[in-house]
């Protein structure tokens, strides 16, 4: 019953998603909730924030960052430290949740 | 192709002016002066102004000994996950976090600061000199004052442009207001004799007030450092506020919000000692001219009668460590949690002395409360803040003043909503984990939890629409939406974004008294609309 609550939550709140596994989604929502919402929101980050905002950006830009960051190509004491703590999966799960969310 | 270009260089600049901004606007010393101004204006909304925990755990040399200096600098940096303490990476400079670090390490617990009747009178800002000239009916679309939710939003730091109250229409979902309030909106009242006007009360102590048929703030007063209590008597000529930081009360005219009577909050305790207090729950009543007071640390609730020189009944031993309470029985009882008791003291404010104390499962927070009127019982329901073993829901008879059932539900619970004409008591869990996420709805019935609904966020803080059709929820921290339900299918049927919404309080309140009643419970001014008739009403009165 929750779970059906939930996913249909999901697809409310997503844009139409062809050719994505759903189950991506769904953890990359879990992940994203757990880990980067703390800084920049779901939809968008506090007006306050000096972070970047991430729903509707584009997929392959975001995993681009995050693999960046956590091999440390791309420097911020923050961020190498958060996306060190993300598998692969990880990183395609929460780039393609972000990704579909409408800003 | 094109819009993902635009966006990547916004995001550029944007990451750019993260990293560059903060450092380069520095210009610190790390004098304890400078350091205390820093945590006045970044810390202390929650933490405390006096270094005592408010919202927030304490921070002063005594709690914080023996903690490692970089791993407190990583949580100023991160913040803390599923709390409401965000992220100052990019707000503070580094520089800044690590002075804040050794200032807090060295700094004990702050005596009671001064906050005297002339500071409060001083602090008086008038916005709208001139009432004469607001307008004479709402300025926006709506057909009954009652429809009004006001939402007490955070904002995400507790401070800055996401601090305010937000109102909405509570028949179309809209966004029908919201009055910036600078540091994070925690209680909202209304008055109950006049349904123009809005109370909405700061986590640094400023009360609004607000002129909802312009929806703009008329004045404002600061009546103390941190504290949450305030109430507005039931001839709405009367508001009182009470204090964490420092330990007093102050009763304002409601109209020019000029305080006049304070009062030190200090008693003996319930094991016999002379101790200073916070300010618990405060409660006008349509019962009577009188406002209750809750001292926590006391463990006393007093009376103020509002007349010359407002004299003041203290009832003691209530409890160990009071916090908030619901009115039930017309107004004339008072239900008053507990939290190192885990009981519920019934108070009669007639005779002003206990009626008794029921069992209240473990640490009881009762929010606002809720009581419905089930099958010829009116039943009171409380929530618990503790994640003991067994978490549970507590329904008393409020006539008989008995326990009749302890609710077994998900988790730690914080906030019940309840309404005369929808079938769900709904609770709001708030234990660390996926269960945060979630509210439980409790058969007024059967009194068992038959639906969990997955909101998002940290949900908390339920509330139904004045005409009971709607059960609204805020999606709390990260979820930055407020949730819209259909209260009997529970379909989901609107989201209002805003950034960390906390309590939401519905317009209808001042005409229920308590949540669940009947709206011809509290009795109403004579010139407010009445909604229909709700099937059958006890004599409560």
């Amino acid at each position: 019953m929750r779970l059906a609550t939930f996913s249909g939550l999901l697809v409310l709140g997503l844009a139409s998603t062809q050719s994505v596994n759903a189950a991506s989604i769904y953890a990359g929502q879990a992940k994203a909730a757990a880990v980067c919402s703390q800084c920049h929101g779901i939809r968008t980050p506090s007006a306050d924030a000096p972070f970047p905002p991430l729903a509707g950006r584009d997929a392959e830009y975001l995993k681009t960052a995050l693999k960046q960051y956590r091999d440390k190509t791309r420097k911020s004491d923050l961020m190498n430290a958060i996306a060190g703590s993300l598998s692969d999966d990880d990183i395609n799960n929460v780039a393609t949740y972000y990704a579909k969310l409408k800003p | 192709m094109n819009t993902t270009k635009k966006r990547l260089s916004k995001s550029v600049i944007i990451g750019l002016a993260a990293i560059i901004l903060p450092f380069g606007a520095q210009a610190t010393s790390d004098t304890p002066k400078d350091m205390h101004q820093l945590y006045e204006d970044n810390c202390a909304s929650c933490h405390g102004s006096d270094h005592g925990g408010y919202l927030a755990p304490a921070l002063n040399s005594d709690k914080l000994k023996g903690r490692s200096p970089t791993s407190l600098r990583s949580l100023i940096m991160t913040g803390s996950f599923d709390t409401l303490m965000p992220p100052f990476y990019g707000r503070l400079s580094d520089d800044e976090i690590r002075g804040l670090v050794k200032h807090l390490q060295s700094t004990p617990k702050q005596a009671n600061p001064a906050w005297t009747i002339d500071d409060i009178k001083a602090s008086i800002k008038v916005y709208v000199k001139d009432e004469s000239t607001l307008p004479a009916k709402p300025t926006y679309q709506i057909n009954s004052m009652d429809d009004v939710i006001g939402v007490a939003a955070r904002g995400k730091y507790g401070r800055g442009s996401g601090s305010k109250a937000v109102f909405i229409n509570s028949a179309t979902h809209k966004q029908i207001g919201e009055v910036p309030t600078g540091t994070a909106a925690h209680i909202i009242d209304y008055n109950p004799a006049n349904p123009r006007w809005a109370y909405v009360k700061t986590d640094t102590a400023e009360i609004f007030k607000i002129d909802l048929y312009s929806m703009q703030a008329v004045r404002s007063v600061k009546t103390g450092y941190n504290g949450p209590g305030m109430g507005v008597s039931r001839d709405g000529k009367y508001i009182m506020a009470g204090s964490f930081v420092p330990h007093n009360a102050v009763i304002l005219d409601a109209d020019t919000l000029e305080p006049l009577k304070t009062f030190e909050l200090e008693g003996i305790d319930p094991d016999g000692k002379m101790v200073s207090s916070d300010s618990g729950m405060i409660l006008g009543t349509p019962f009577d001219d009188i406002f209750a007071i809750a001292l926590e640390n006391a463990g006393q609730v007093w009376v103020v009668d509002l007349k010359e020189g407002f004299p003041v009944t203290k009832i003691e031993k209530v409890g160990r460590h009071l916090h908030d309470a619901f009115l039930t029985h017309g107004g004339r009882k008072l239900m008053i949690a507990a939290y190192d008791d885990n009981i519920v003291a019934a108070i009669d404010l007639k005779d002003r002395k206990i009626i008794k104390k029921l069992d209240a499962g473990c640490v009881p927070h009762v929010g606002g409360g809720a009581a419905v009127e089930v099958d010829g019982r009116t039943l009171g329901f409380g929530t618990n803040f503790g994640d003991c073993e067994k978490t549970v829901v507590s329904v008393w008879d409020l006539d008989k003043m008995e326990v009749v059932k302890q609710v077994p539900v998900a988790g730690g619970t914080e906030s019940p909503a309840a309404h005369a004409n929808a079938p769900y008591v709904a609770v709001d869990i708030i234990s660390k984990d996926r269960r945060a996420r979630t509210i439980q709805l409790i058969d007024k019935k059967t009194l068992e939890v038959v639906k969990t609904l997955d909101v998002g966020g940290h949900a908390y803080f339920p509330e139904y629409s004045a005409d009971g059709k709607f059960l609204y929820v805020s999606a709390g921290y990260s979820g930055d939406e407020v949730v819209v339900y259909d209260s009997t299918s529970l379909e989901k049927v609107a989201s209002v974004s805003m950034e960390s919404p906390a309590g939401i309080f519905s317009h209808g309140r001042v005409r229920y008294m308590t949540r669940g009643l009947s709206p011809d419970e509290a009795s109403a001014p004579a010139n407010a609309p009445r909604l229909p008739p709700v099937g059958e009403m006890k004599g409560a009165k």
